[in-house]
């Protein structure tokens, strides 16, 4: 420190002498000057200086809360659950996927010179993928800190259906807006949440052995290439009939008992779950 | 004392390449330095001990808790041990407090007035108490590590497991540092290159060499190994391990046949672990 709050200034402060700009210079320099903030317990009552002081560290350095974040703090969400969903910016880039996809979706069926069957077939292509990438991307915001988080005794099953939840809280209605929207789909519009479900399951049961895009990419690339040979082989009208639901329905609840047998039992890089 | 840590046969294989060897031993309260080389095996041993990496055999016991076990033996452990691995990858945007806070969470501390505490706590214990709302992008090198440390520090863990904690730090930093790891509670268990770091803060000194430990004592254990083995003189010695010419222009040997008008000196730390691995023989800038 360069200078230090000398005795007539404090006395100055202390009996509100200053004008407002010397005042402010005092406060900024004694948060940064242990030296001074020893000093101004001359001025101010111990007891009161510690409390006012660990107040003003407490609010300066907690971190700032996101609008979402906010939300769901009024929605009930507990405390330690936001912080988790809520780590720096690692929903953001989930979320700008999720839109960002979502945009991809719309303009390439909205506005691409396409028959009716084959928009069909990249409407659920591409659709149910949505939720899949942004979920994947919410786990590469935070995979760096997956080996400080793999020793701690917090349940990674919690932690990744946590995130994913928080990501999905966009990307669904991102993705069904796709289908409301865009003309003509109105149809299909609530069909490939199933198959959306599913998919994302499957991509949470992955990342417990690949890393995030390698597990998205997998899936994508599985699904995309399902829908295709459907197209090649006929119509996707098959993916719409209640059976096909059920399915995948069905696998969904599949992948999650693998998922919880995955997470409780097995190892993983960067430890088990 | 009363065992923290202990591998009983642990051996880690990554295919067909062992990491570590059948290796038995008990950690206690204090401070253990590990050194060895590089790919010796020090980092597979402290993610072993910190859970993050299940053994290809044996037990390990951490506080009582047997975490080859059971998941529910894991968690417990979990519950006792603060790890802060090589290289912290930092994502992007967090800011120091909000880093410690998401770690702390991690550690089970539910309620924000006391994890908040906590974090203002271990901020202060490594002197970053004014950057907690910095973005950690922002920091110095020196100040990411201490901020790697501290998420470790978090709960006063029983079994504090630091891999290299003193790389990027300053001498007044790492004096810091040292001043803190001694006055804790639990048992250390450092993994470094800085031999000074080892002389000036262990109880306790384990060298790994190629997956297996080597030596296991202490400081003046060591020291005592390479007893008489330290020459100084106007030429270096022969077969020495190493050899370097000094700031008086005298060339100090570290083992080999002495030459007929060098003297003994006492041995570093440095010294001791470099004979215990003599095949790695390396002389620079001087003729023998």
């Amino acid at each position: 420190m360069s200078w230090h709050v000398h005795a007539p200034l404090w006395e100055a402060y202390a009996a509100g002498r200053l004008d407002p700009a010397a005042e402010a210079s005092v406060e900024a320099h004694i948060t940064r000057c242990p030296e001074c903030r020893g000093a101004a317990r001359a001025v101010v009552a111990p007891a009161v200086a510690e409390a006012v002081w660990t107040d003003v560290r407490a609010t300066i350095s907690r971190p700032s809360v996101p609008v979402p974040v906010r939300v769901l703090r009024r929605m009930g969400v507990r405390e330690d659950d936001l912080v988790v969903v809520s780590a720096a910016d690692s929903l953001l880039v989930p979320w700008a996927v999720a839109v960002g996809f979502a945009l991809v979706c719309a303009c390439v069926v909205g506005l691409a010179d396409l028959g009716a069957a084959t928009r069909d077939a990249v409407f659920m292509a591409l659709t149910p993928l949505v939720p899949v990438l942004a979920v994947v991307a919410s786990y590469d915001a935070l995979d760096p800190l997956r080996e400080l988080a793999a020793p701690t005794p917090y349940s990674k099953l919690r932690l990744a259906l946590l995130r994913a939840s928080a990501t999905l809280s966009v990307a669904v209605p991102a993705a069904l807006a796709v289908g409301l929207l865009v003309p003509n789909m109105e149809d299909l519009a609530f069909v490939w949440l199933a198959p959306s479900l599913g998919l994302t399951v499957g991509a949470l049961v992955l990342l417990t052995w690949f890393e995030a895009w390698v597990a998205g990419g997998l899936v994508a690339a599985a699904w995309v290439t399902f829908v295709v040979a459907l197209r090649t082989g006929g119509d996707v009208d098959v993916l719409v009939s209640p059976v096909a639901q059920v399915a995948f329905v069905t696998g969904a609840l599949l992948f999650a008992v693998a998922l919880v047998l995955r997470t409780s039992t097995l190892r993983i890089q960067g430890g088990d779950l | 004392m009363s065992t923290t840590a202990s591998f009983d046969r642990v051996s880690k294989k990554y295919g067909r390449a062992t990491a570590l060897w059948p290796t038995t031993l008990s950690l206690r309260p204090g401070v253990v330095g590990l050194l060895g080389p590089n790919g010796a095996g020090k980092t597979t041993m402290l993610r072993l001990l910190s859970t993050s990496l299940p053994p290809s055999a044996g037990r390990i016991t951490v506080v009582g808790f047997d975490v080859t076990e059971s998941h529910t033996n894991r968690v417990e452990a979990r519950r006792r041990i603060g790890y802060c691995p090589q290289e912290v990858t930092f994502p992007r945007g967090m800011t120091a407090f909000a880093f410690l806070d998401y770690i702390a969470v991690l550690k089970e501390w539910k309620d924000s007035r006391t994890r908040h505490q906590e974090v203002r706590r271990v901020l202060d214990l490594v002197h970053l108490e004014d950057r907690g709302s910095m973005k950690v992008s922002k920091l110095s090198g020196g100040q990411r590590r201490r901020l790697a440390i501290a998420q470790a520090l978090i709960g006063s863990p029983a079994l504090l497991i630091l891999d290299e904690p003193t790389t990027g730090l300053d001498p007044e930093q790492r004096a810091s540092l040292r001043g803190l790891l001694s006055g804790l509670a639990g048992t250390v268990l450092i993994s470094t290159h800085q031999t000074e770091d080892v002389s000036a803060l262990c109880d306790r000194v384990l060298v790994i060499d190629a997956g297996a430990i080597c030596f296991d004592g202490t400081v003046p254990e060591l020291l005592a190994t390479a007893a008489g083995r330290v020459h100084i003189g106007p030429t270096a010695s022969v077969c020495a391990v190493q050899t370097w010419k000094t700031g008086t222009g005298l060339v100090r040997s570290v083992g080999g046949q002495p030459a007929p008008d060098s003297f003994v000196i006492d041995p570093s730390v440095e010294d001791a672990y470099l004979l215990l691995r003599p095949d790695r023989r390396t002389t620079q800038g001087v003729n023998q």
